[in-house]
């Protein structure tokens, strides 16, 4: 590779980091300064951290602080589907990858035509379904259908494949172990990875969802983080300031703040579990 | 996010022998509908039930059963119409940007693997955080050429606010960098990992023969990654095809400027809730549950990405 050809790839690949990271150094920054500044100022200029805490100030006048109970709201739903999709995954995983049984197939088949169909695409049927048992407005009509994580089963199902031998549990057979006492005494303990994947992938499934709440909650106390600052932007106008109302202190940089803190955890996380991540994302053609 | 799980196409290593069944034994059953049962139930009523409902309902207005009228009253609806053209047309301008975004980005950044090309993974990666009304907040800001890092360039298109980015045809230029931005980099990890596992002994060979990159690029990786492009595209088809968070949360910036009913999947949303129709909702969702079917069928069945048997897992 000659001079001139290096030097055009480190061009475009530095383009393209400048496409995808000016966006999010810009909103890292935006929360430290001034509505003014915001649109007078130079695009990624930093303000002071004492107009960050301004910003949460104001943020957290909005209606006595709601956004601590859409924060809460958040962590809840997203906390208890991922314990009760790993309760369900993690067997069902286990079952499907060491034992063969009538509906196997069917059922490792169905799993994998709903984990790579759209989410979306089921979310108005779902509407619909909950709404004829009466379950809609509740937070059950958003818990209990991200419970069902099929990705998660093919996680597990892959992860116990791979790792857990037959000899394994043939040799708990011999020693009269019930196969129950198998899946608890042998497979769950070398199911930690695959328990850990399944709990980051879930989690940010549940933190980023936007559909199925958006359909399902209409009572803005159960909202969550993401429903929550769209109702915030619709109501004060902070983006657009065509509209709205102009009284409250929610402006510019308070919006910018607020997104902030409905994706920091995601932006952490992916930050800290890069290998993690790629795992994930490459699941079943790079192990070992 | 959660669909990226491609296990390694056939083609990159022979598939073993398939080993003889396992015997089964006695009393295993119980045991094994204990660990999968719960499991199971879920799929059924929240995977499979919502589907069967929504056929039902589909078929019945006012209580009574209605044939096919909902389904023609869709049909009927001009609304129906433009969401479909302004979905087309969409996918007609993201599809070839995302791909192209994707295959270049990783193609150059395995052209010559270096320290770098973590960090920079890393950083193509990360606007995948920013999702749903946080992502339409912060595109707002980057639309909006008084505060954007961006402003230069949209003064040169003629962008003079956010209103002017999210009217008419614009929109749908937005919506495709917002789309390019979130889900490019997860792709661009995936198919890096697939050049990744590629054999060396190949690629050397290549070297040895004196072909050139962009050579090797177009005749040896490409051909021998295929069944991920295709995956790439026909995952993308799928999820842009239901496009709804986007245009919905956008039009709060931009009050009036976006259609309520600007996508199917919105208008089928407008059926729900506003109008109360349940019948004409649920033919419409159908619809479109479908087309994600369709597609979910042909990754299965063509691309074979998925392992459905322990022999052909790894």
């Amino acid at each position: 590779m000659n001079a001139a050809s290096r030097g055009a790839r480190a061009l475009f690949l530095l383009g393209a980091a400048l496409f995808f990271g000016l966006p999010l150094l810009w909103l890292l920054l935006a929360p430290t300064r001034t509505a003014g500044d915001l649109t007078t100022g130079s695009p990624l200029g930093f303000g002071s951290l004492g107009n960050a805490a301004d910003a949460w100030a104001h943020l957290m006048s909005y209606n006595d602080g709601e956004i601590t109970l859409w924060i809460g709201n958040s962590v809840i739903y997203a906390a208890a589907s991922v314990v009760l999709a790993l309760l369900l995954c993690v067997p069902a995983g286990y079952a499907l990858a060491k034992h063969d049984f009538a509906g196997r197939r069917t059922l490792l088949t169905l799993s994998i035509v709903t984990m790579i169909l759209p989410p979306a695409a089921l979310v108005l049927p779902l509407y619909l379904e909950m709404s004829a048992v009466g379950l809609t407005g509740t937070v059950w009509a958003v818990i209990l259908p991200l419970s069902f994580y099929p990705f998660g089963v093919y996680l597990a199902f892959l992860h116990f494949q791979a790792n857990l031998p037959d000899s394994l549990l043939d040799a708990g057979r011999v020693d009269g172990a019930s196969e129950l006492r198998l899946f608890w005494s042998v497979g769950l303990p070398l199911a930690r990875p695959a328990i850990a994947l399944i709990a980051f992938f879930g989690f940010v499934r549940c933190w980023t969802d936007f559909f199925l709440p958006f359909v399902m909650l209409s009572d803005d106390r159960t909202f969550t983080l993401q429903l929550g600052l769209m109702s915030l932007l619709q109501s004060t106008g902070a983006v657009n300031n065509s509209s709205g109302f102009a009284d409250l202190d929610i402006h510019q940089p308070e919006a910018a703040l607020a997104g902030l803190v409905a994706c920091a955890p995601l932006l952490i996380g992916f930050v800290l579990a890069q290998r993690f991540l790629r795992t994930g994302l490459l699941a079943g053609s790079e192990k070992g | 996010m959660r669909t990226l799980t491609p296990t390694r196409p056939p083609a990159a290593e022979p598939v073993p022998r398939a080993q003889p069944r396992r015997p089964r034994h006695r009393g295993r059953g119980a045991a094994v509908w204990f660990l999968a049962g719960p499991y199971a139930a879920f799929l059924a009523v929240f995977g499979l039930a919502p589907a069967g409902y929504a056929l039902w309902t589909s078929f019945v207005h006012d209580g009574s059963f209605a044939g096919g009228r909902n389904w023609t009253a869709v049909l009927d609806d001009y609304r129906l119409g433009e969401a479909a053209q302004n979905v087309t047309t969409y996918l007609l301008i993201w599809l070839p940007v995302l791909l192209l975004t994707v295959l270049s980005l990783a193609f150059t950044l395995h052209a010559r693997p270096g320290r770098a090309t973590g960090a920079l993974q890393l950083v193509y990666y990360l606007p995948g955080a920013v999702t749903g009304s946080a992502a339409a907040l912060l595109w707002l800001f980057m639309v909006s050429p008084d505060s954007s890092p961006f402003g230069p360039l949209l003064r040169l298109l003629d962008v003079e606010n956010a209103t002017d980015a999210l009217s008419g045809g614009s929109l749908i230029a937005v919506l495709a960098v917002m789309g390019v931005a979130v889900h490019a980099g997860g792709w661009i990890v995936v198919l890096y990992g697939a050049l990744n596992a590629l054999p060396k002994d190949v690629l050397e060979a290549a070297q040895v023969d004196g072909a050139s990159a962009w050579r090797t690029m177009w005749h040896i990786k490409l051909p021998m990654v295929r069944t991920y492009v295709a995956f790439v595209l026909i995952s993308s088809f799928a999820s842009g095809s239901q496009v709804f968070v986007e245009p919905t949360v956008l039009s709060t910036g931009a009050p009036g400027q976006i259609s309520p009913t600007w996508s199917v999947n919105q208008l089928a949303y407008v059926y729900a809730t506003q109008d109360g129709d349940f019948g004409k909702a649920a033919a419409l969702s159908l619809a479109m549950l479908a087309v994600g079917l369709l597609a979910a069928w042909i990754v299965i069945a063509r691309t074979r990405m998925y392992a459905t048997d322990p022999t052909e897992a790894r």
